[in-house]
């Protein structure tokens, strides 16, 4: 039999860590500006694509580099950045020639419709819509965001994977990659399945009035990912 | 590692890279999948009946992320149980996950139309046998892409995740970055070549896609003969920018020669981010000032 | 991707509650098979989990018709993700703690799971979906059932030791994972529309439990090449079975089946 208190008081930071991590990728899918169907068609502003899909693409593509650093280096501060700037490196590409498919492709100009001075460049906005749309487009406010959004996708993931990777185990290296990976995209998943849910799928980013809906996703993700998080602890340290 | 060599395996990476992001775009775009495909399925219900492929297996994700998950393991099964050459391995490996592509698609290809039948859209046999080998064979030349990053990363660099979650992981990123990038171009400007080139699509105009073809009524290759132009080229090179600047950045500052080269990896990829922020910003003035606001400002009129 | 006409509830032939029965017992029973039998006779009958994974993703997408009918704001597939995502947690939590009783354990963990998310989503959240709470606890369970149905398949054993040898330390966990959630996703997805009906969905389903079936069956090869057979066969089998009824229904269904032709003039739209 497993001894659960035992396990659970060895790994209280780990399971801190877990939830912070579940925690991040919650509030970075907020960040992450995505139009959905209607931005595909430049209809709406943001990446026409799924808040859980581009917020997976990111976040497991750091989760790749942070466990390359991982492999050669245990200091947390120093995967969990790599983790970051991996996520950030591959939204930052997939936005900046979304940003080119608009202008050269469809031959509009980035501007968003919930706002009518972007914060960050306070360039007018709202004259630059097309007729019969909420917006098109990547405008800067909602780059960096999207930057930031991914950044703490990526952090989250790698932050889980990291905790799960350090539970105290009595098996082989291996088996315990394979555990906390599979492990760390599933919470990541969940994560960010219930932030989609929050701002129903479509969001600009910190400029969006959705943004304040934040603190629901937080206390959500903080039960789901706290059940989780003891649960994947059990797993890898029972073993 | 060799610096130099390493530098070449990355090169390599990066060249399956964008071969990936052109195929799976090239793909999507065949078959009509993820964001742009709800116009086609919009199009019956607004009268609009057509000739297009209705391939809703699922965002392009996951279904990317099945594909090459399949590659993956059946590479990584053939080559541990079997002992096979990886070279042959991920062939037959992606030829496996093509063919269950082709499975997805078909029902999706007969489902939705089905679905629709009070729109009176018809299920045309000839799109299915068409379009179904092209799909499969972007399908393969997609999975074959991201199995062999996948094989590189773990066989030369040492990546500590197996063979199929890598593929998996890959397999997300190249549909996440597809549906966001290449399929701009055909939801907005190839399916809607009837508006004036220079805006978005008008709210008022959703469903009233292009329907007729060069020659004959238009079809999904049709598309892909548009969207392989730029669409396509495009999200290669951003998948090829992801895969090679996130790689780039350890293979020059090696984290296992120490703590800080290692740091310097993270600021040179905080640089590079840096980079592409200011590379957005220029593009979003540039075009600001050659196209110009659509409407005048009345604000300043009236005050 | 909510062009699937307005939120309605679906009309279903075949009652939820029998639908639970289905993919919960036949499930279940698939899994302990897979797993008794092979530990008696070989992996060669490990198959058996496979079938029972058939059972949960027609359980599951069956569910996923019934919940994405109402239009959930996020699409269809993000549901199929999050099944999977809770299943991975709860199946190997259950077959790590529960020993023999693994499976049933991790079913319940699952529901509990999904429950505390439908709740969450519809009390904290105001996704107004009213069976959500309900729809996601299944929907846990289900892909619960199909991550362990088609491990056990490929392990010959739901013993946690040779699930995380033979399944999750090579990575074929990644496979198990997102095929599972596109059976679970696509049979709906594929098939969304106004006039979906739930026979036509439920042979999709089938149709891509036999593709997890197939690859359990390529991935059994690892453990010993004879036991791959029956399950690639079998799987097969189930395929071109259920694409023939799936055939039969679309051209019941469909507007019209053509060959190929000029699109419907104006006034066969009037």
């Amino acid at each position: 039999m497993i001894d659960y208190v035992g396990l659970m008081a060895d790994n209280l930071l780990y399971l801190l860590l877990i939830v912070v991590g579940g925690l991040l990728v919650a509030i970075g899918v907020h960040f992450v500006p995505v139009g959905g169907a209607p931005a595909a068609m430049g209809q709406a502003t943001g990446v026409g694509t799924g808040t859980v899909q581009l917020a997976a693409g990111a976040g497991l593509t750091g989760l790749v580099t942070a466990a390359a650093v991982m492999r050669v280096a245990d200091d947390m501060l120093l995967v969990i950045a790599s983790g970051m700037v991996g996520a950030m490196i591959m939204i930052g590409s997939t936005m900046l020639v979304g940003n080119f498919m608009y202008i050269y492709g469809v031959g509009v100009t980035p501007a968003s419709g919930k706002v009518k001075y972007d914060p960050i460049t306070k360039d007018r906005q709202d004259l630059y819509l097309s007729q019969g749309t909420e917006g098109h487009g990547v405008p800067t406010s909602c780059y960096i965001s999207g930057i930031i959004g991914g950044g703490l996708g990526g952090l989250g993931g790698a932050m889980v994977y990291f905790a799960l990777l350090s539970v105290t185990n009595a098996t082989t290296a291996l088996n315990v990659i394979g555990l906390a990976s599979i492990l760390a995209v599933a919470i990541f998943f969940i994560n960010a399945v219930i932030a989609s849910y929050n701002i129903g799928g479509t969001t600009e980013g910190f400029i969006d009035p959705k943004f304040k809906r934040v603190p629901k996703a937080i206390v959500a993700s903080i039960v789901v990912t706290f059940l989780s998080a003891i649960m994947s602890i059990i797993i890898i340290g029972g073993i | 590692m060799d610096p130099l060599i390493g530098m070449g395996v990355l090169a390599l990476m990066g060249a399956a890279a964008v071969i990936a992001g052109i195929s799976e775009d090239s793909e999507s775009n065949v078959g009509s999948q993820s964001n742009p495909n709800s116009q086609v399925q919009l199009a019956p219900q607004m009268m609009y009946p057509h000739r297009i492929f209705n391939k809703a297996i699922s965002g392009e994700p996951p279904s990317n992320a099945l594909m090459c998950a399949i590659g993956g393991t059946t590479a990584a099964i053939l080559m541990d149980a079997l002992g096979m050459s990886a070279l042959f391995s991920i062939t037959i490996g992606a030829f496996v996950a093509a063919l269950a592509h082709g499975s997805y698609s078909t029902m999706s290809f007969f489902g939705r139309p089905t679905s629709q039948s009070r729109f009176k859209q018809p299920v045309y046999m000839d799109i299915l046998r068409g379009h179904i080998s092209p799909i499969m064979a972007y399908a393969f030349v997609t999975t074959f892409s991201i199995v062999i990053i996948s094989y590189i990363m773990i066989s030369v660099l040492n990546h500590p995740f197996p063979l199929a979650l890598l593929a998996f992981i890959w397999g997300t990123a190249v549909g996440a970055i597809g549906s966001s990038t290449g399929d701009v171009h055909y939801g907005a400007e190839r399916q809607y070549q009837n508006t004036e080139y220079g805006s978005g699509v008008n709210a008022a105009q959703s469903g009233n896609i292009v329907r007729n073809g060069e020659a004959g009524l238009r079809n999904g290759i049709d598309n892909s003969w548009f969207c392989i132009k730029f669409g396509g080229p495009a999200t290669g090179l951003a998948f090829g920018m992801t895969v090679f600047l996130s790689g780039w950045i350890t293979m020059v500052f090696d984290p296992s020669i120490s703590q800080m080269i290692a740091w310097a990896s993270v600021i040179a990829g905080l640089l590079i981010v840096l980079v592409l922020i200011i590379f957005n910003r220029m593009i979003e003035v540039s075009s600001r000032k050659s196209y110009g606001p659509y409407k005048a400002d009345n604000d300043e009129v009236t005050a | 991707m909510a062009a699937g006409g307005e939120p309605k509830k679906v009309k279903s032939a075949i009652p939820p509650k029998t639908m639970i029965a289905f993919g919960l017992i036949g499930g279940l029973i698939g899994v302990y098979a897979g797993h008794f039998l092979s530990d008696m006779f070989g992996p060669v009958l490990s198959f058996f989990g496979a079938l029972g994974a058939i059972c949960a993703i027609v359980w599951g997408a069956d569910t996923v018709r019934r919940v994405c009918s109402y239009g959930i704001g996020t699409g269809v597939p993000s549901i199929g993700m999050l099944a999977i995502g809770i299943g991975i947690v709860a199946a190997l939590f259950g077959l790590a703690v529960g020993g023999i009783a693994g499976p049933i354990i991790a079913v319940i963990v699952a529901t509990i799971l999904g429950l505390i998310i439908g709740l969450l989503g519809n009390r904290l959240m105001k996704m107004g979906v009213p069976i959500m709470e309900t729809a996601t606890a299944e929907i846990a369970a289900a892909g619960t059932i199909t991550i362990i149905g088609i491990s056990t398949a490929m392990a010959g054993t739901f013993e946690i030791t040779g699930i995380i040898d033979n399944v999750i330390a090579n990575g074929f966990i990644a496979v198990v994972f997102i095929v599972g959630a596109i059976a679970i996703l696509h049979p709906f997805n594929a098939n969304l529309g106004p006039d979906e009906k739930q026979d036509r969905t439920l042979s999709v389903a089938f149709i891509d439990g036999s593709i997890a079936m197939i690859l359990a069956g390529i991935v059994v090869a690892g453990v010993s090449l004879a036991s791959a057979v029956p399950a690639i066969l079998i799987g097969l089998a189930i395929w071109l079975f259920a694409f023939a009824k799936y055939l039969g229904y679309v051209k019941r269904d469909a507007y019209k089946v053509v060959g190929t032709g000029l699109l419907p003039t104006e006034e066969e739209l009037s």
